[in-house]
């Protein structure tokens, strides 16, 4: 019984249009939050501000897209932000020895990658439940960047290329955000068009089911797990850049920001509903809340009361929603 | 084999034995010091700075870290207590948390002496003045505009209010600015979080609502960092600007002395000093005798290239001169301290 | 099939009975092994001020050890209550500063444990939203309520009742501290309560599977809404403990606490899913991790490696007893 109402979620989600159900909720937080922000500073819609906007939310978006694909395969990884930190600094460490921007990604992108593979070995092969496997990581990495770098790794390169990976201009627009534009659509792509953006939804919303119709559930999860992985790793070398160093005690909570927007956007946790385009919209709300609080000159310590309501009252508006659909 | 080893630790035992001797006081033999977190790299040199210390001594110095939590520091303590050590030394997380712990101490006749932060009922601290460090990086920050900046000093302060110590840092730096410049405005006042990333995060927000400034302080070099990121991040040049940090903790002000025109004043506070300080202290109340209820560590501002008089670095690791830095006289008293923060 | 679940619900005690006493001897194993190897390398480990101290130390994820597992056997989760740990402090030390009573004090914290407690289940139980989100927004809220309120000020108790005191520095026959005697009558009490009582028996039931628990004719929703109070005024005893412990309402009190508690419960054996798992099960889950950091900080391991160490560790405990239990289930 409780299978059946289970199986029945996904497809609607699957199927669902572009601005499925919680997105329109989103949306018009957003543009009430926008609206709002705006009358009261006026500076809100400043180039400058959009642009120091946009440059927060790609590092959330490049990682929050990886996430939910994870979440909607009904895992989670916590591990993101200590990764994110380690990812920095080794990055940082190759690109001083190596002198090559291509070198110091592929080192950062190999470790995150084996980071993700590393959880997602443990969570399908070892069945050991995500949340603590990545809590088990989290420790880990947060451990082992000290064990690495006891101090910051200072940028000895001077790479211009690297400089810009964080700080540089396409035309007018930061290259982190079009790398996260770029990482965006490729996700969107693969979720919505693809048939392993399916079978990503059926391994969360029934895992039985997709087992026994043939499909290995685990290299399913173990692919999530690896995407996420490579997505801290170009999260990770954007904040290197922009900091100028390799930081290991960056990525503080940036595990729990990540998760945040991506259940923000209406991806469920327990796995086969969620889309990235909520996700898109999670990162900008909780970007645009963080923002406006500076802007207005409020005590920065509502910077967290105010995500912490708009996720319950989300959710919950959601559910009142779905319910009237119901109805 | 076997043997031999044995001699070899007699005879070492019998060396450390008689240059303790050599000293007119008695020795603890171990001192505990629970850190507040040492993965931070003003801590890492304050540990440094004891363990030097206590080697030249013949002290064991056994270190714990509290890693930012109260619960764990009071934990590591109850350990330490338990070990038996002869003297405590803590970085307080929290000034009113260590409360409880310094009862316990007393109860168990451990002496404490504790590093940074002022605690109801203590004996002695070691701590630097943060107001003054301020101040002093004030006046040349000041005198810096005057010079370079056509006499404006328009400031980002990138602080943290969590702590009093950089609440006086932040302060002492606009008085001893408007000694120079009475005209001087802060014109954002941020809550950094003392880390690098969230400085960069929220120096970007102010910057865009209003990039009309021309100092950016921070209340230690990450502060000052994640500031300065966030300017050059936001496609500004350096010309006309000044940077000022504050701890020279670590490698990152170095770094940032050498490659950044702006990077041009450091409030040095030397960790490794600090720690030595510490131990002198502990020895003294080991051996009960009368000590100051704060031991003032000395603090200097640095400008340019001052930073090669008090320090070695061969592009991996920075060493302390030692001549330099003790020859250094602190202030017996602090111009302002977290007491007068609470009036 | 209404019938026939009905009658394996009532086969499941005994026969879960069975498993946990597996699962906690191989704990308990565990737990002396850990004993074994820090009482050979660390010197005064086995010390009963030591043993004690630790105990004192354990008391903290006990007690929320306790409402934490509750939670996770009705199936939900709860993360709140590390800021639960701060939030509560600020009535109890601001009341006894001002009436210089320990009753007052703590009847106010309770009464503030209840409030979030009632919050948190609302939201979950009868108004439907996912108990991660809730607990992850009232945690984020509270937190950052505590930090509004204080300025990020710790807030120093200045009445220093002798009875408050005791909590952090007192001991029952000037042995076992008070914190520890406190967590282990909860704890029998509570384990009483899950093994023996009816009520203990639906949650079981609710966690275990709600269609089936709706079947056999208990309230889903009133058993996990209590199950969220419960929670919560545990961590409210537990805040208590804390806030004497370091003698002052702290802002950052209980960071990452909740890890802390959600590792060891789920380390005890405590399933995530619900329905599954015991309060012994969990009390060694900590005393496990207890004794493991107090012995490696006893070694001298920098934080580092303690971190890894005990990441490594809880990997490959939840591992091995998930091999186990599929060895078990014969699947």
């Amino acid at each position: 019984m409780s299978e059946l109402t289970h199986a029945s979620a996904p497809r609607r989600s699957i199927g669902g249009q572009l601005l499925g159900s919680s997105q329109l909720v989103l949306g018009l937080i957003l543009a009430a939050l926008c609206i709002a922000i705006s009358i009261a500073a006026p500076q809100f819609y400043s180039e400058a501000n959009i642009i120091a906007i946009l440059r927060q939310c790609a590092l959330v978006l490049i990682v929050a897209s990886g996430m939910t694909m994870l979440i909607i395969t009904a895992e989670v990884d916590l591990s993101v932000g200590a990764s994110l930190a380690f990812v920095g600094c080794i990055g940082m460490a190759v690109l001083n020895s190596t002198h090559s921007l291509a070198l110091g990604m592929l080192a950062a992108l190999a470790f995150s990658g084996g980071v993700g593979l590393f959880n997602g070995l443990v969570v399908t092969r070892l069945r050991v439940n995500s949340l603590i496997a990545t809590i088990g990581t989290m420790m880990m990495l947060q451990g082992g960047v000290y064990l690495f770098t006891r101090e910051a790794v200072q940028n000895h390169n001077r790479l211009v290329s690297f400089t810009d990976l964080g700080a540089g201009y396409v035309g007018a627009v930061p290259v982190p955000v079009i790398l996260a534009a770029l990482i965006f659509v490729i996700a969107y792509v693969t979720l919505r068009f693809t048939t392993l953006g399916r079978y990503l939804y059926a391994v969360g919303a029934n895992e039985k089911a997709v087992r026994l119709s043939g499909l290995r559930s685990e290299r399913l999860k173990l692919f999530a797990f690896v995407v996420t992985g490579l997505c801290v790793g170009v999260a990770g070398m954007i904040l290197s850049s922009l900091m100028n160093a390799g930081q290991p005690t960056a990525g503080r909570g940036f595990e729990l920001t990540v998760i945040a927007a991506v259940i923000l956007g209406g991806t469920s946790l327990l796995g086969g509903r969620g889309s990235l385009f909520g996700t898109l919209l999670g990162v900008l709300v909780l970007k645009v809340i963080d923002n406006g609080i500076i802007i207005l000159g409020w005590n920065q310590d509502l910077q967290m009361v105010v995500p912490g309501v708009v996720i319950i009252l989300a959710t919950y508006l959601d559910i009142i929603r779905n319910k009237a659909n119901v109805r | 084999m076997q043997w031999s080893k044995s001699i070899l630790f007699a005879s070492a035992a019998v060396l450390a034995l008689s240059a303790a001797a050599a000293h007119a006081e008695n020795m603890p033999k171990r001192i505990g010091y629970v850190t507040n977190y040492a993965t931070h790299e003003w801590y890492q040199n304050v540990i440094k700075g004891m363990k030097a210390h206590g080697k030249e001594l013949g002290i064991e110095v056994e270190v714990q870290d509290a890693n930012l939590d109260i619960a764990k520091q009071v934990a590591a303590a109850e350990d330490f207590i338990a070990k038996g050590v002869d003297v405590l030394i803590i970085t307080p997380v929290n000034e009113e948390g260590v409360v409880p712990l310094l009862r316990q101490a007393k109860a168990a006749n451990v002496p404490v002496v504790l590093e940074g932060n002022p605690v109801k009922g203590m004996t002695t601290m070691v701590a630097i003045c943060d107001y003054d460090t301020g101040y002093f990086s004030g006046v040349e920050a000041g005198k810096y505009a005057k010079e370079k900046l056509g006499g404006t000093a328009k400031v980002m302060n990138v602080g943290l209010p969590l702590l009093s110590a950089t609440v006086l840092r932040s302060q002492g730096f606009m008085d001893g600015l408007k000694t120079i410049i009475p005209e001087a405005v802060m014109v954002h006042d941020l809550d950094g979080g003392g880390n690098p990333d969230r400085a960069l995060e929220v120096s970007s927000a102010a910057l865009a609502k209003n990039a009309d400034i021309n100092i950016i302080y921070g209340i230690n070099d990450s502060s000052s960092l994640g500031g300065l990121q966030a300017w050059k991040a936001a496609g500004k040049s350096q010309d006309g600007l000044l940077t000022v940090g504050t701890g020279g903790e670590g490698l990152a002000f170095i770094n940032a002395m050498q490659n950044e025109p702006s990077y041009r004043i450091e409030a040095a506070m030397f960790p490794e000093k600090e720690g030595f300080t510490a131990i002198d202290a502990a020895v003294k109340l080991f051996n009960n005798e009368e000590v100051p209820e704060h031991i003032v560590s000395p603090t200097a501002p640095m400008n340019g290239e001052d930073w090669k008089k008090y320090y070695d670095y061969d592009g991996t690791t920075r060493t302390i001169k030692w001549d330099a830095v003790n020859a250094l006289k602190p202030p017996a008293k602090c111009m302002k301290t977290s007491a007068d923060l609470k009036k | 099939m209404s019938l026939a679940s009905t009658a394996s619900l009532k086969d499941q005690p005994s026969m879960l009975a069975r498993l946990f006493a597996r699962q906690e001897l191989a704990l308990l194993v565990c737990l002396i092994l850990v004993l074994a190897f820090f009482s050979v390398t660390v010197e005064n480990f086995l010390s009963v001020r030591n043993l004690t101290n630790v105990l004192g130390q354990a008391s903290l994820p006990l007690i929320a050890g306790i409402g934490c597992a509750v939670v996770f056997i009705s199936g939900e989760v709860d993360i709140s209550i590390g800021s639960l740990l701060a939030t509560i402090a600020l009535p109890l030390i601001i009341i006894m500063n001002d009436s210089n009573s320990l009753l007052l004090g703590v009847g106010g914290a309770l009464l503030f444990g209840l409030i979030i407690g009632v919050v948190n289940g609302y939201l979950t139980a009868y108004a439907g939203i996912n108990s991660l989100i809730v607990t992850l927004g009232t945690m984020f809220i509270m937190r950052g309520g505590v930090y509004l309120y204080t300025g990020q000020r710790a807030i120093p108790d200045d009445a220093s009742l002798d009875s408050f005191i005791a909590l952090s520095d007192g001991r029952l026959f000037n042995v076992i501290p008070y914190s520890a005697v406190i967590a282990i009558v909860l704890l029998a009490a509570f384990a009483y309560m899950m093994q023996h009582r009816p009520f203990g028996r639906q949650i079981y039931a609710v966690g275990g599977n709600q269609e089936v628990a709706r079947l056999a004719g208990y309230d889903v929703r009133r058993v996990k809404f209590i199950c969220f109070i419960i929670s919560a005024l545990l961590a409210t005893v537990a805040g208590i403990i804390l806030a004497a412990r370091v003698g002052s309402a702290q802002h950052t009190a209980g960071l990452n606490f909740e890890f802390q508690v959600v590792a060891a419960t789920v380390l005890g054996g405590v399933s995530l899913a619900g329905g599954i798992g015991s309060l012994s099960g969990m009390a060694l889950g900590v005393l496990i991790l207890q004794f493991l950091s107090n012995g490696l900080r006893g070694l001298g391991l920098p934080t580092e490696w303690q971190l890894v160490i005990t990441g490594m560790i809880i990997i490959a405990a939840v591992a091995f007893d998930e091999a186990k239990r599929r060895r078990a289930n014969g699947g």
